[in-house]
């Protein structure tokens, strides 16, 4: 009796993305806010990059990191609700009543969301490309932002599931999410940091790593693989991981053990 | 020579590999549950929700938790299951320490928690099979596994739909399904029949009784309904605020507490008062107990006494006003034993 740690995480994942597909109001609602962001930007802000600073690089490539990013914090929003969904059905505690590997009961759900945000960002990069998105580094470039997309949004899964974990509760973890919001928009979100008038968002948006992972995203989309910029990006997320899931796993230590 | 050595190798490599398996065979698990001292005080709000308690559950036997909400039911069943740790004393399930080999007592144990522990977005179909697969069943394994145990808790109409629009009544039989996956040795069940209409919990009683009879599944359950634990169980203990206050066999509980049951009233304080008093002279006085007005009298036959009773406060000239006969509920039994407990500590007081 008893599977390895990796059948437990399968046949746990598999059960977290039949939920997840069951539940289309779970992530259509965010797909078509991040879809909103390229169409109306691209219909009515466009004229934007007809401005000298822009270089004459087309607005699509330049507001879809901001599509992607917000596609990618939906969908590893899910990770944390999966969870939480699961400590309020008594769900949770019926699988640590199991032989089940106590890292795959947290991992599943937490690997679903990342499979929600995959999908989620082919789709929206997709949707770019039929309204003209051009890249400058081409396929490349795409993989480039496919990984970056998931790299922050594994920072936001494990922001989000360590919130589930020590709260266990839904609203908490909902509200949990909408501060995340705000990050997208204290940015570069709409024009370039040179165009940023405020002084208080140039300096939201400089603390601000959402800024580095929109900038290092523009770069490969826009000017081409400059390495120190796409850097830029790579480190941000390397330390929001490194917090966010020693966050994550602390609070799964605490969720699942029996103090 | 080398063909042969070979060949002894291969001899004892296939033993070898066959012995964890005739092992597993042969030994045989005891589902009993051995429980010293345990001990559980929650960090929030300083509760002691378990105090000392200890008992023993035979393999094989039914077994009855009895108390009100908050006696500290649940809290002892999350102990036993390994959901959390108790604060002190030790606990040994299925002849493994609940502490420190969780994961052993895990494989041998079917737990139905208070609340259900279901995934609504699931089948009822799926369910059981994602519960077998992380069992460790095969792919086909968990599939017959689900359609007999959909078969035994009466749910085949309904394993294609999705639990999410279940009624409590299937929730809690899907439920009992899922704990006995695993065949297992002992199973947890904590208030299982709370809250259900009458034909789910006698499709519920009924499958405990057949656990227990045909397959020896030993049955530790909780309950808050005197007449659940007296029909099911073999043996009873009676839980009130984290202590256990009395156990034995229902017959033995009911002979202790009395057959019956007679309440009388009085219309003023002084009849109330003097009726307690010719009573307790008259029988054990422990069976007299004066409390909201209303003197409970426990008895072994309550309609040969009741007259007997009424004919003595009637020579003393008090008059009865209202009389009833009625059966020991758990609210009585309570009454009865805590009313006893605060008598023996006034005694030890008073020496
Ligand atoms: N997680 C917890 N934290 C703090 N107190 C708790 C917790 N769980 C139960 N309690 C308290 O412990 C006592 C016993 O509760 P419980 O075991 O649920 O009783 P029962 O199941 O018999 O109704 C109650 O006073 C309850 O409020
Ligand atoms: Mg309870």
């Amino acid at each position: 009796m008893g599977n390895s740690v990796w059948k437990d995480t399968w046949l746990i994942t598999l059960r977290s993305v039949k939920t997840t597909l069951r539940n289309p109001f779970s992530f259509i609602p965010n797909l078509m806010i991040s879809a909103f962001f390229l169409l109306v930007y691209e219909g009515g802000l466009s004229g934007i990059s007809q401005l000298p600073m822009f270089e004459g690089a087309n607005y699509l490539a330049f507001i879809l990191p901001v599509s992607i990013v917000s596609a990618a914090i939906g969908g590893a929003g899910g990770a944390g609700q999966g969870i939480v969904k699961d400590i309020e059905n008594g769900f949770f505690s019926r699988l640590l009543l199991t032989p089940a590997s106590r890292l795959a009961i947290v991992l599943g759900p937490i690997i679903a969301g990342m499979l929600q945000l995959f999908i989620q960002t082919l789709l929206i990069i997709g949707i770019a490309f039929l309204l003209g998105l051009e890249v400058e580094t081409g396929f490349g470039g795409i993989l480039f932002v496919l990984l970056i997309a998931i790299g922050w949004g594994l920072a936001f899964a494990g922001y989000s599931a360590g919130v589930a974990l020590r709260t266990k509760n839904a609203q908490a973890a909902q509200a949990g999410t909408f501060i995340f919001f705000p990050l997208i928009f204290l940015s570069t979100t709409f024009v370039p940091y040179e165009l940023i008038e405020a002084q208080w968002l140039k300096v939201a948006a400089t603390i601000n790593p959402t800024t580095y992972i929109f900038e290092s995203m523009r770069t490969v989309l826009i000017d081409g693989w400059i390495f120190w910029d796409l850097m830029q990006g790579v480190i941000a997320i390397v330390i929001a991981c490194t917090i966010t899931i020693t966050f994550a796993a602390i609070s799964a230590k605490k969720a699942v053990s029996r103090g | 020579m080398k063909f042969q050595v070979k060949f002894v190798i291969f001899k004892i490599s296939i033993f070898l590999t066959l012995v964890p398996k005739i092992l597993v065979g042969v030994i045989v698990v005891n589902g009993k549950i051995e429980v010293e001292h345990l001990s559980k005080t929650f960090k929030k709000g300083n509760v002691q929700a378990v105090k000392d308690v200890s008992f023993t559950v035979e393999d094989g036997e039914f077994f009855a938790f009895l108390g009100p909400n908050g006696a500290g039911k649940s809290t002892t069943v999350q102990i036993l299951t390994t959901l959390i740790n108790a604060t002190g004393g030790k606990a040994t399930v299925a002849g493994h320490d609940v502490i420190r080999e969780p994961e052993k007592v895990r494989r041998y144990i079917g737990v139905a928690l208070q609340e259900t522990g279901v995934d609504p977005d699931l089948t009822g179909r799926e369910l059981i099979e994602l519960q077998a697969s992380i069992f460790g069943f095969s792919k086909v394994d968990a599939k017959t596994r689900a359609e007999e145990l959909l078969n035994i808790v009466q749910l085949t109409d309904s394993a294609e739909r999705r639990i999410g629009n279940y009624s409590g009544g299937m929730r809690r039989r899907l439920d009992l399904a899922l704990t006995l996956v695993n065949e297992p040795k002992i199973l947890f069940l904590d208030e299982p029949t709370t809250g259900l209409d009458p034909s789910n919990r006698m499709a519920i009683w009924k499958e405990l009784r057949r656990l227990n009879e045909e397959n020896g599944t030993t049955i530790f359950l909780t309950t808050q309904y005197l007449e659940e634990a007296d029909s099911l169980a073999h043996r009873i203990s009676i839980i009130n605020d984290g202590e256990i206050v009395a156990t034995g066999t229902p017959r033995e509980l009911k002979a202790q507490i009395g057959n019956d049951l007679i309440a009388l009233t009085f219309s003023t304080k002084e009849e109330e008062e003097k009726a307690e008093r010719i009573l307790k002279e008259h029988m054990n006085s422990g069976d007299v107990i004066l409390q909201n007005r209303k003197l409970t009298v426990y008895v072994e036959d309550g309609t040969k006494q009741l007259l007997e009773l009424v004919r003595l406060l009637d020579q003393e000239n008090i008059e009865v006003a209202t009389v009833n006969l009625s059966s020991p509920t758990l609210d009585d039994i309570f009454l009865k034993i805590t009313s006893e407990q605060v008598e023996k500590e006034g005694e030890v007081h008073g020496e």
